[in-house]
């Protein structure tokens, strides 16, 4: 079998680079992390003609090889180190056709690392819109390499771009730019030192400030015959190396590539004025916020309740099909309770995140960013610190890690510490679960309470980050100026495919990156459940039996008996409304013992342990368990409930009404009332509640100080609002 | 067939739980030892140079 290829896409943000990639690899991809760091790693296979293989690797967006950012400085790693496994065979520049003249500065410096390099025009299908034309033939000649001219709406261009890194042996690997004339002396030293290295790896090394081992500076300095210049020498060099660069490129284009400046530019300015305008732009944005969360609930109801419907079912043929015993209750209470509890929320978490990825596709996003800017800068923040925030409505983990493109220490510690507080995917089951138990029916200017409800608490995450952001930057005493630049990207209409991918891949991570702890937690805390030590819990049967022939039934079971005659109407004969009644309270008393075992099973000693410390916000001790376990993810709080309610449960029941139909024993209403829902809404608005985000904060920051002030702020901080709304409410 | 059942469920509640540990308590370096950075960016024969 002959040898993979590797192959390295890079681009500048925003030239279409993620839709080549698709293109290129289909669903043959994967999305992981870059060893020892935290930035996504994506790759994927890629079938060429004549059967071969390439292994194509997604990198980070960048605009130069001269980096600012610590994510920027992997593909630079990449690039340099030979024995890195994925160091490419060949590289592809991808470009987009309205801005080669700024893509052509990262595709001569790869070109002047020797590496074979193809150059991809993307969105060739503007070119006529545009009035653009382009002598490819007289392009190649010029810049020594290959181009495809590539349309990944039209789907065009890119056999291709097959084709050509097929045969990557045969393309030149001549540099395009001889950069040592910027300062003839220094490079001749820098040669004459290391002979057998390229000058400009050595002129990269040297330069690069970020994401390199100290060794290799000390190295530099250290060698008798060579001496480096200072940091601001090396920046004007660096920017004598860009206009030199820049010159190259012109004289090229200037032959090459013609543009009609009258083509169409009006529509853009048009739509960027009101899109970006000081009152409509908020309004819009105010608009289309509110769409998403009123479609995030009308849309996704009648798959939820089929998926509801489908896991009830399953519990009920899994009893009724496998052989009694632990193992099967095993399987019907912890394993399909617990998966239950996360799949239900696939088709809402879908929802926004194809909202997210039409805005980022659309070219909204990068206003989305400019909007903000005027907002975040008296607080501390940037408009950078947007995408972080915004991305933090999907997870917190990559959005901590997509503060490496703040190049302000201060700026990105700030928005570090305070983007755990945007609602995130994992917040959702739980704002919809006790949303959909508190929150009553009912509508305001045809908005739903609920979407209502929903925006409500992601504009207070917001807001929560902001008030905090205010704090710190108050607090931290650390001086540092910051400027801010963003692209505007064309408008354009998104493409179905990266849409779907976008979804596909979201929806996955978070089922299976979440789904496997909930499984295992659900699986131990059936086991918990269970299981127990004390005679209360070996002899619950004649214990409860006794009780109710004392007392009478519970609070619980009087509301269920109510429930059912409801349901039964009045319409039954004598006879039959005695088995009926019989029939009822035997279920009554299986579900008594099945409560009371729970409550001196090991988990119910472990919930009786933190009661105190939850009673005063309105939980009982079961909740209680559910906010302790989720403290390894927030989603795992309604996964936990499930199994809770599901043990010793022999009824057919979806999670939310066994949710709904539970009584608190004190005060004999139900548990999950408006008071207690919004202490818990509030609580999980604002609480840390997750140990991996705590770990990369812990990495982004290289220091256990700040994820500890940020758990211990987090936590406090939620504990009291949520005590404050439930003792106001109750 | 009660007791398969009972092994059943101590081995899958025991594959759990030493999936939480470990996911959760356990430091990384327990499985993955020490890190060997030897072709790391800016060694000697890291290729970079």
């Amino acid at each position: 079998m002959s040898k993979q290829i590797n192959v390295a896409l890079i681009g500048n943000p925003n030239t279409g680079k993620t839709s080549v990639f698709n293109q290129l690899t289909g669903l043959n991809q994967k999305v992981g992390n870059y060893p020892g760091i935290t930035v996504e790693k994506k790759e994927g296979i890629c079938k060429l003609p004549r059967g071969v293989k390439a292994h194509i690797l997604d990198l980070p967006g960048t605009y130069s090889l001269n980096t600012t950012s610590l994510d920027e400085s992997v593909a630079v790693e990449l690039l340099l180190n030979k024995n890195d496994k994925d160091h490419p065979d060949v590289a592809i520049v991808v470009s987009d056709v309205e801005n080669l003249k700024r893509n052509l500065l990262l595709f001569t410096q790869i070109k002047d690392l020797k590496i074979p390099t193809i150059l991809v025009i993307n969105m060739a299908d503007r070119m006529v819109r545009k009035g653009i034309s382009i002598d490819i033939e007289l392009l190649e000649q010029k810049l020594n390499s290959k181009i495809a001219l590539v349309s990944t709406r039209k789907e065009t261009g890119i056999d291709r771009l097959r084709n050509l890194i097929a045969d990557y042996k045969n393309l030149p690997k001549s540099q395009n730019v001889d950069i040592s004339v910027i300062a003839p002396d220094y490079f001749e030293r820098l040669k004459e030192a290391f002979p057998k290295e390229d000058v400009y790896k050595l002129w990269l090394v040297i330069t690069q400030d970020v994401n390199f081992m100290p060794l290799e500076k000390t190295l530099i300095k250290d060698t008798s015959s060579f001496t480096t210049k200072s940091k601001s020498e090396l920046k004007r060099l660096q920017q004598k190396e860009t206009i030199l660069r820049y010159q190259f490129i012109n004289g090229i284009l200037k032959e090459t590539y013609k543009i009609d400046a009258n083509a169409a530019k009006g529509f853009r300015a048009t739509l960027d004025k009101v899109l970006t305008h000081k009152v409509f732009g908020y309004l819009i944005f105010f608009l289309i916020l509110l769409t998403i969360f009123q479609a995030i609930y009308g849309w996704s109801e009648y798959p939820m309740d089929l998926i509801d419907g489908f896991f009830a079912s399953a519990t009920e043929w899994v009893k009724d099909t496998l052989p009694p015993g632990v193992f099967t209750n095993l399987i019907a209470e912890g394993i399909l309770a617990g998966i239950g509890g996360i799949v239900i929320f696939i088709p809402q978490i879908a929802f926004l995140f194809l909202f997210i990825a039409l805005l980022e596709e659309t070219g909204y996003m990068s206003r989305v960013v400019f909007l903000m800017d005027r907002i975040m800068r008296p607080f501390g923040l940037s408009g950078k610190s947007v995408v972080p925030l915004i991305s933090g409505t999907a997870c917190a983990i990559p959005a901590v890690m997509a503060t490496r493109t703040i190049e302000n220490w201060k700026e990105r510690l700030i928005t570090i510490l305070v983007t755990p507080f945007t609602t995130c995917s994992a917040r959702l089951p739980v704002y919809l679960i006790i949303i959909a138990l508190v929150i009553p029916e009912g509508s305001f200017l045809g908005l739903s309470y609920k979407a209502l409800t929903l925006m409500s608490l992601y504009l207070m995450g917001f807001g929560a980050a902001i008030l905090s952001a205010v704090i710190l930057n108050k607090i931290l005493k650390i001086k540092s100026r910051s400027f801010f630049v963003v692209e505007m990207p064309n408008y354009k209409l998104p493409l179905i495919k990266n849409v779907a991918y976008t979804v596909l891949e979201k929806t996955k991570s978070f089922v299976f990156g979440a789904g496997k702890i909930i499984l295992a937690i659900s699986i131990v805390l059936w086991f918990l459940g269970s299981n127990g030590f004390s005679d209360e819990f070996k002899n619950a049967e004649t214990i409860v039996a006794q009780r109710i022939k004392e007392k009478g039934f519970s609070a619980n079971s009087e509301v269920y008996f109510e429930n059912q005659q409801e349901t039964l109407g009045n319409n039954l004969n004598k006879e039959a409304a005695v088995t009926q009644l019989k029939d009822l309270e035997e279920r009554a008393l299986s579900q008594e013992i099945a409560s009371y075992k729970l409550e001196h099973s090991y988990m119910g000693y472990m919930g009786k342990a933190i009661e105190p410390i939850v009673r005063p916000l309105g939980y009982d001790w079961k909740i209680g368990i559910a906010v302790l376990t989720s403290f390894a993810a927030r989603e795992v709080f309604v996964g936990t409930l499930a199994t809770i309610y599901s043990v010793g449960n022999d009824e057919e029941e979806t999670i939310k009404n066994r949710m709904a139909a539970e009584i608190n024993p004190r005060t004999k209403r139900p548990l999950f009332n408006l008071a207690s829902g919004i202490s818990l809404l509030l609580f999980y608005a604002f609480a840390m509640q997750c140990m991996s985000t705590l770990a990369v904060v812990k990495r982004e920051t290289n220091s256990w100080k700040w994820p500890a002030g940020q758990l211990v702020f987090m936590s406090l901080f939620a504990y009291i609002v949520a005590l404050i709304a439930y003792q106001i409410l109750k | 067939m009660d007791i398969i059942q009972h092994i059943l469920v101590y081995i899958t509640v025991a594959i759990s739980a030493f999936y939480l540990i470990n996911k959760f308590l356990l430091p990384k370096s327990v499985w993955a030892g020490k890190k060997n950075n030897s072709k790391a960016c800016g060694q000697d024969d890291c290729g970079c140079h």
